[in-house]
């Protein structure tokens, strides 16, 4: 078992409305909403800490939040500006070492086992990274330090706001059996309900199972758990994570019913999905939809193409017997998504199949 | 309308039935069968308005009328009772069937009979008549090669083509093609191009590969297709489009042949195969005096050699393959021997039997 590594986990505290407490003064102290606007149908996708203390959570309707909390400040999102920050942030990290595996704007996987400044201390360095992103960007980290991923993001959820938190490889077993399985990765509320239906509901009760009782019960992620709850995650801090999927979605001021304005929202995500696929150079084998109906039943329907993706073109091929698959036109729909995945390697495209009709 | 009949009995047409009928559907009563008893026959049909098969029973214990009801439901009720069972369908009450069997009993939703839609054909243009296992064989040989939710639909297909006295198949996915024909005395008509969709070919083949031997009807039109026995009708949209003209990617004039003996050579590609590349699944062939060999690498650059004596004294030539295209090739070929036909690593390979020229594989290279 290899606890040699050093992981930190770092995630930024209340990322989005951070950045705007932050670049305006005036919301400082107050209960700050990033997001949809509340007379809109779009949702919070961050709060302030003033903010989480009515309950209000991300993903949660924006109309709600106001419910809950009418003094709430409603922000629109500025992405460039949260870009900006993540670009600073992802610098300082590469002061202390290369493999950052960054999952989203505002968390990242650092791996540190070969750093050598702060003679290595793995403390130092998240309590020198933390101080610089105060300092540089005047924002608040907090840090989770472990010998493995799975532990160290777990950590770095610890005592947050601006937290750090060290679980030892000694620490590891004890701490893993006392957590709730919905702290566990991957565990869903769908997962948490059926893991409590067989009496599981802490690492404990996971690590009693072995491991062909686990995989029965949940399959390929059966695995994963019993080797999470023996501590093991051989996982490896993957810096050059390459992007999966690329996919644009709107959400609708009143549902949508009648085939005409369907495909016009459909066109106009096509084409913003082209259009990123076209400045990174990316080519697909998949087509994705994704459709919200009024009652927020969520459907995706998926298509791959034996040809490469590459277009609009390519892309409104497919649409119709995408569209087919749905109940667009009989049912509602509030949220119409469209995403490519399925990305042909590049480095790999000489070894060619080469085509009858050419 | 009321049914008493064998589990058995009613088991075997809904097993057709039930495989048309789609898991997700936009109209409700796309998910039911259509079940109909007029003096103690019995109609049962299932439809996803492309494809629809219709099934026959004769001398049911029944009460006229009719009604639909939940394929997928009524199949799995069916096929849970035990051996011999004696099942009992009951529409008494509106909108709802009573399926019993013993002290089992299972009420069901029904929907109106009347608004089950069916497939409109119109008159029939070609009518021949083929035997059951030559046309199973013949969709077996080709249905393989098939494209799948290829942009170039009419790809998703099998083509008929039938000529006076010829009905052959044709299926390509763009990459490599199989083409097979059988010989049928009833065919007169001039030469017909039909492409049937995949879900089709695979149903059909489903009940023509099943047990039962005969002939069966095969009728054709602009618009469908129907391949019918007594107890069965199969009918069929057909794919509006053009299919490529498969006859100018066949090779005419390649210089190089060797015969290799079927199962070894499946052996040695499916030891390569191994080390392949798991998405490009290339293979290389070397072909050289008294020598077949066959290499892969993968992108750890770790490295599979094997090789076959064969007997051959031409040129060398070495081209590269996607190495399931060629065993899909033959394991459909059922021979003892091959022959593969060569060129350069820029032209298709063939693949036949020595002495049968009805089935020919042909498969485009890959650049390794």
């Amino acid at each position: 078992m290899s606890h040699d590594r050093k992981i930190i986990h770092v995630d930024m505290d209340a990322f989005f409305a951070s950045v705007e407490q932050r670049d305006n003064p005036k919301l400082k102290g107050h209960p700050v909403i990033v997001g949809g606007q509340p007379d809109s149908r779009g949702v919070v996708a961050a709060c302030s800490y003033e903010a989480r203390q009515f309950g209000i959570h991300s993903a949660m309707p924006s109309s709600r939040a106001y419910r809950i909390c009418p003094e709430a400040v409603f922000v629109k999102p500025r992405f460039e500006a949260y870009r900006e920050a993540s670009r600073k942030i992802n610098n300082i990290f590469k002061i202390y070492t290369p493999l950052i595996e960054p999952l989203s704007l505002d968390e990242a996987y650092l791996d540190i086992s070969r750093c050598t400044q702060h003679k290595g201390s793995a403390t130092l360095i998240a309590t020198s990274i933390k101080a610089e992103i105060k300092e540089r960007l005047n924002l608040v980290a907090s840090a989770g330090i472990s010998y493995n991923k799975f532990l160290a993001k777990i950590a770095s959820d610890m005592d947050k706001p601006d937290g750090l938190y060290v679980i030892r490889p000694e620490q590891a077993i004890d701490f893993i059996r006392a957590l709730p399985i919905r702290k566990f990765y991957g565990v869903g509320k769908v997962t948490e309900a059926k893991m409590h239906k067989h009496n599981i509901s802490t690492g404990a009760d996971l690590a009693r199972l072995s491991e062909s009782e686990l995989t029965t019960l949940f399959g390929k992620s059966g695995s994963y758990y019993y080797r999470i709850t023996r501590g093991i995650d051989n996982r490896p801090v993957n810096a050059d994570r390459k992007r999966k999927s690329i996919g644009k979605e709107t959400t609708f001021t009143d549902d949508l019913l009648d085939a005409e304005s369907i495909n016009t929202h459909f066109y106009r995500l096509i084409d913003r999905v082209a259009e990123i696929m076209q400045k990174r150079k990316f080519v697909a084998k998949t087509v994705t939809i994704k459709v919200k109906y009024y009652d927020f039943t969520q459907i995706t329907r998926s298509i791959s193409s034996v040809n490469t993706i590459s277009d609009s073109n390519d892309m409104l091929l497919l649409l119709p017997g995408l569209i087919e698959k749905t109940e667009l036109g009989a049912r509602p729909c509030r949220l119409l998504g469209v995403s490519v995945s399925n990305f042909v390697d590049e480095t790999q495209e000489d070894q060619k199949q080469q085509v009858l009709f050419g | 309308m009321k049914i008493s009949i064998k589990k058995e009995t009613l088991l075997k047409p809904l097993t057709y039935v039930v495989g048309v009928v789609e898991k997700r559907q936009t109209l409700p009563i796309l998910g039911n069968v259509f079940i109909k008893s007029v003096s103690n026959h019995l109609t049962i049909i299932g439809t996803d308005l492309e494809t629809e098969i219709t099934t026959f029973l004769n001398k049911v214990e029944s009460e006229d009328g009719e009604i639909t009801v939940g394929a997928r439901k009524l199949f799995d009720i069916v096929r849970s009772m035990p051996d011999g069972a004696i099942i009992n369908l009951d529409a008494k009450r509106e909108n709802k069937v009573i399926v019993s069997s013993g002290r089992t009993r299972f009420t069901l939703q029904t929907l109106p009979a009347k608004d089950f839609p069916r497939l409109e054909v119109n008159d029939w243009d070609s009518e021949f008549k083929v035997s059951r296992s030559d046309l199973s064989g013949l969709l077996g040989a080709t249905q393989f090669a098939m494209a799948q939710q290829d942009v170039r639909y009419f790809l998703n297909g099998l083509l008929f083509e039938a000529e006076p006295g010829i009905l052959r198949t044709v299926a390509t996915d763009g990459h490599r093609l199989a083409r097979s024909e059988i010989a049928v005395s009833g065919i007169e008509t001039a030469e017909v191009q039909r492409i049937v969709p995949r879900k089709a070919v695979l149903e059909m083949q489903r009940f023509l590969s099943s047990e039962g031997g005969g002939d069966v009807n095969v009728q054709i039109n602009a618009n469908h297709i129907s391949v019918s026995t007594d107890q069965l009708i199969f009918q069929s949209k057909l794919i509006d489009g053009r299919f490529p003209d498969y006859n100018s990617v066949i090779p005419s004039n390649l210089s190089k042949h060797v015969e290799v003996k079927c199962s070894e050579f499946i052996n040695v590609l499916v030891r390569a195969a191994i080390l392949s590349n798991e998405k490009f699944k290339g293979v290389s062939l070397l072909l050289e005096p008294g020598l077949l060999k066959v290499s892969s690498n993968n992108p750890e650059q770790e490295q599979a050699n094997d090789e076959m004596v064969v007997d051959y004294t031409g040129e060398s030539v070495e081209v590269g393959f996607n190495v399931n295209y060629i065993l899909d090739a033959l394991r459909n070929l059922e021979t003892d021997m091959v022959v593969l036909g060569l060129q350069d690593s820029n032209t298709s390979c063939t693949i036949k039997s020595p002495n049968i020229e009805t089935t020919l594989y042909l498969i485009m290279p890959m650049r390794l």
